[in-house]
């Protein structure tokens, strides 16, 4: 992308977590659905999607929660499970260049999610966008405000509500492997690769030696330290 | 809201926004582009998505016959290599997996 590129905008923002969105609202539903059903309240699901605004953490907070674990230890197990998110604004700001501006960062960085991540670099990636923080305001409101409102409609609808709806509740859970796959997709180069390989190895190896959320950090570092196995003159 | 899950939701929702927000503020503007370093976060993208893509599978393969996960990953395949459409994609991933759940029911 040439630094003439208009930075993009808010607009152009929300426009680019049209995806995101699609994928949030019936998982943040899907999770809405499954608090009420272990006995949280609305207000209770909806106050854990913004505050925690991290699915996978917060699925797995319900299983804590109803398993009986202490606070403290249910809290740094979800802590851990999140690390993972260290690495996705130096990798989104070396994405840039000289162009990325961080002042608001503190705001629009809480947006950061896996998915928000993969979106912005596809879209930079493919020259779509340029980056401004405007423009990742955009992209995390239009993500944010899918997961709330799917999180108020699902606690609404409460614990049964897909019980009679399985080929549907089948479909809402393959929308976000599905929009993890697209996303690779659209970033997928052939330098790529062997990144991609050995993350999918060491991700199931840890996964099924010791648990999911060590296969994930496991996986990703694996991957990315795979990268620096690349000759320094490939093309990025 | 109950106590403990409040005190919950702030303790982690703090981490979170820590692990998102400090990192931005690292310096990476003197990185060499083919350092070490930045070798390493141009691999962290496809890392992390291709980690994450795997880690929502798994429980899905450990559960038997993948008929669905085939149907759905080839519809996604198939649409994202028509259209380079990621919305396009993403939905007709979910439609093919709930469409194979329906057939095979």
């Amino acid at each position: 992308m040439s630094f003439d590129t208009p930075k993009s905008s808010f607009a152009t923002g929300l426009v680019t977590a049209l995806p995101i969105a699609l994928g949030y609202f019936p998982i943040a539903f899907s999770f809405g659905v499954a608090a009420t059903r272990v006995g949280l309240t609305g207000v209770e699901a909806f106050g854990l999607s913004l505050i925690i605004y991290a699915g996978a953490a917060q699925f797995l907070a319900l299983a804590l929660i109803t398993g009986g674990a202490p606070v403290l230890v249910a809290a740094f197990t979800l802590v851990a499970m999140n690390v993972r998110h260290v690495l996705y604004g130096p990798a989104l700001i070396k994405r840039v260049g000289p162009a990325a501006r961080t002042r608001h960062a503190w705001a629009w960085a809480y947006g950061l999610t896996d998915e928000v991540f993969g979106a912005a670099l596809g879209a930079l990636a493919r020259g779509r966008v340029a980056f401004s923080e405007p423009f990742m305001f955009g992209l995390g409101v239009g993500a944010y405000g899918a997961w709330l409102s799917g999180t108020a409609l699902g606690a609404y609808a409460g614990g049964g509500a897909l019980e009679n709806w399985p080929v549907l509740d089948a479909a809402l859970g393959f929308m976000l492997p599905a929009l993890f796959l697209a996303l690779l997709l659209s970033i997928l180069s052939k330098v790529h690769l062997p990144v991609i390989a050995v993350a999918a190895v060491v991700t199931v190896a840890g996964t099924l030696a010791v648990s999911g959320t060590t296969g994930i950090l496991a996986g990703m570092v694996a991957g990315a330290l795979t990268g620096l196995l690349r000759r320094p003159t490939d093309a990025r | 809201m109950r106590a403990e899950l409040l005190t919950l939701a702030l303790i982690v929702g703090a981490f979170t926004w820590a692990f998102r927000f400090f990192p931005t503020k690292l310096d990476v503007s003197a990185m060499k582009a083919d350092g070490v370093l930045a070798r390493f976060l141009a691999s962290t993208g496809p890392a992390a998505i291709a980690t994450l893509f795997v880690a929502s599978v798994l429980p899905m393969l450990q559960q038997g016959l993948p008929v669905p996960l085939i149907t759905g990953t080839a519809a996604v395949l198939a649409t994202y290599l028509a259209s380079r459409s990621v919305v396009g994609a993403t939905l007709a991933g979910s439609a093919g997996y709930g469409l194979a759940v329906w057939a095979l029911a």
